[in-house]
């Protein structure tokens, strides 16, 4: 191990007197980091969806007396996704591209069924194939029962004038036509002046009955339409941006890049240098040139790592974000960090060693980075093979090891699996970048 | 009686298809100077690396009972690194009881600059005066140096010298690998020769010429 450390310092001392490399080595995977956070965020949140209206719907829609100004309350509903107007014809031909990830249908009749509520009213939903479909149709779910929630209120309070008209009697109307109602109220009156006699009497005990029933309408026909109502108290909860997720992939992301470029470029130079023969003269063995390279991933991720950390957590706390920061855990995120830098570092030495030159080296490192992390992105069920893929390569590990020691109410058993993970995908790369040193002493 | 402080039986090197080194044998004992000498890629570095430890022969086996010093032909250290980080760096690595204070004492033997300055910027010569320097940590009995002087100044040839000199005073071996033919005379006592990665002459140094024509053509 003493080995280990001169060489250790060695690197650690050689970086610092390379502030141009040192810089870029720590605000290109945070530049890389945030623009994959972007795109990804506005990808996830966003889908292109096509709005095609074929009712023709006016601003403003009477529904059971209530005025909607369905617009607003469908922008208002729609924020899950971009709703684009289009036409029939266009939003066929985008759906077939692939440019909108579905269309949603506003019929013909749409209108005339929700003002008369004669009958429900449907939008038609149609969804591409590709991965994004489930989640969209769930979207559009949701936005259906959205709209059906402030209709609701519409409904209810028509049919409850219903109700009042027969208590109270008066004018109505339904489906164009026109009435005058006597109601229970009237009838009452009207029974009053009647000679009294039994069948009087039992018409009378009926309304009463039928008066003090219908009175109870408004709160029944709520509890009907909503058994399970979904409460949500105002908080200020935790925007996409500062996630649990978010600060996981953030912080794996940018050890991944970091650690990488690093191992290879110090790998490589050893050779560029010369000195991987002179070191190998029984000075450090092809293990320990590994073990430094790792440690080298490792210290400097970890530094990188408890940086970001620590500054979301600020801009957590600033922020007044709900559940603030847990700072408490950062200690046991950082044991993660400089495990997940060692891991990837033994990536690193391998591509260094394949690569034979520290520039080829830092370029493999960027074409092979890239995959390493996007394929930890794909979620399981959109490309099964990139999911198995990503089991062997530390980038997911990190990524769950990060979430559970920040979130996770009891983390351990998560942490206890993905070290395992963690560790046999050190100790394979180690022993493959072993080799490839050995190649590359040659 | 001599004793024999490094022994190569039958050692060789192939890169795929390429014999650079065919099955050679090599030894260097105590006291003894031996000029490595061949036309560019008859094997000679290749077989100093060997015998050195830093690369491994695809065949044969070498036999080390002494420290030994390599010089590769083109300069191993760390270019970031003054040359006295460099020094003190490989002592640590070395073992060497007190890496500052032989970091100092090779510096002053070499007149390298004893500023931080980094030795990538130092002058071609000075990184070779280096090269040299860092094989002589840890004082070693046996010295390996391939093209030692071929970018030195007469002065810094003639200290090169009475390192190599001074080491075979005291009981040591030297082998080193050159082009410069005029050096052979003066320096060594034996002449290995070289071609095609084998072995065309092995003998004392007064009796090379007769192959010198024949080889360098």
């Amino acid at each position: 191990m003493r080995a280990v450390g001169i060489v250790l310092r060695k690197d650690l001392r050689v970086l610092r007197r390379s502030p141009l490399l040192l810089g870029a080595l720590l605000v290109y995977p945070i530049v890389i980091a945030l623009l994959v956070g972007l795109t990804a965020g506005y990808a996830s949140s966003k889908p292109r969806v096509a709005f095609v209206d074929e009712e023709h719907l006016p601003a403003v829609v009477a529904v059971g007396g209530h005025k909607f100004h369905l617009q607003t309350v469908i922008d208002e509903v729609a924020k899950q996704v971009t709703l684009v107007r289009m036409s029939p014809a266009e939003a066929r031909r985008e759906l077939a591209s692939g440019k909108v990830v579905a269309t949603v249908t506003v019929p013909k009749g749409f209108l005339g069924n929700l003002e008369t509520m004669s009958q429900s009213p449907s939008l038609i939903l149609r969804t591409g194939s590709g991965g994004l479909a489930p989640r969209v149709t769930q979207q559009m779910q949701s936005l259906v029962y959205q709209l059906n929630q402030k209709l609701q209120a519409g409904y209810i309070a028509a049919n409850l004038e219903f109700v009042r008209l027969i208590l109270h009697g008066g004018p109505g109307t339904f489906v164009g036509r026109h009435f005058d109602l006597l109601g229970l109220d009237g009838t009452q009156r009207e029974l009053a002046k009647l000679p009294p006699s039994k069948r009087v009497r039992v018409i009378q005990h009926f309304v009463a009955v039928a008066r003090v029933g219908l009175a109870q309408t408004g709160a029944a026909l709520r509890a009907t339409a909503n058994p399970i109502a979904l409460t949500q108290p105002k908080t200020k909860g935790r925007t996409w941006v500062l996630s649990a997720q978010v600060q996981a992939y953030g912080i794996a992301l940018t050890v991944t890049f970091l650690a990488l470029l690093l191992a290879a470029g110090a790998a490589a130079a050893e050779k560029d240098e010369g000195t991987i023969g002179r070191l190998r003269r029984g000075l450090v063995s092809f293990g320990q040139l590994v073990w430094a390279k790792a440690a080298l991933a490792s210290v400097v991720g970890l530094v990188l790592g408890a940086a970001i950390a620590v500054v979301f957590g600020i801009v957590v706390e600033i922020g007044g974000v709900t559940g603030g920061e847990p700072w408490g855990r950062l200690p046991l995120l950082f044991v993660g960090v400089a495990l997940v830098g060692a891991v990837v570092g033994a990536v690193g030495v391998l591509l260094g060693a394949l690569a034979r030159e520290a520039r080829s080296a830092s370029l493999l490192a960027v074409l092979v980075v890239l995959p390493v992390i996007f394929l930890g992105l794909v979620p399981r069920g959109a490309v099964g093979a990139a999911y198995w893929i990503s089991l062997f390569l530390p980038f997911v590990h990190a990524v769950r090891w990060f979430a559970a020691a920040l979130y996770d109410t009891d983390p351990w058993r998560t942490i206890g699996i993905e070290t395992l993970w963690l560790v046999g995908i050190g100790l394979a790369f180690g022993l493959l970048a072993r080799l490839g040193l050995r190649r590359l002493a040659a | 009686m001599t004793d024999t402080l490094v022994r190569a039986t039958g050692v060789a090197r192939r890169y795929g298809d390429v014999e650079a080194l065919a099955p050679t044998d090599f030894e260097l004992a105590g006291g003894e100077t031996v000029a490595l000498v061949g036309p560019n890629g008859a094997g000679k570095s290749t077989l100093l690396a060997i015998v050195a430890g830093a690369l491994e022969p695809t065949g044969g086996t070498v036999d080390v009972h002494a420290r030994v010093g390599w010089v590769p032909q083109r300069p191993a250290h760390y270019g970031r690194l003054s040359a006295r980080e460099n020094l003190e760096l490989f002592a640590r690595l070395e073992g060497v009881a007190d890496p500052p204070a032989e970091a100092t004492r090779l510096l002053e033997r070499f007149a390298l600059p004893t500023e931080a300055r980094p030795s990538a910027d130092l002058s071609v010569g000075n990184r070779q005066r280096l090269n040299v320097a860092l094989s002589l940590l840890g004082d070693p009995r046996v010295l390996l140096l391939d093209e030692p002087t071929a970018a030195l100044d007469p002065g810094q040839r003639r200290r090169v010298w009475e390192v190599v000199n001074d080491l075979r005073a005291g009981g040591g071996a030297v082998c080193f690998a050159t082009q410069n033919v005029e050096e052979i005379p003066e320096h060594a006592d034996r002449v290995l020769v070289l071609q095609d990665g084998r072995v065309v002459f092995s003998g004392p140094s007064s009796g090379w010429a007769s192959v010198a024509d024949e080889v360098f053509g």
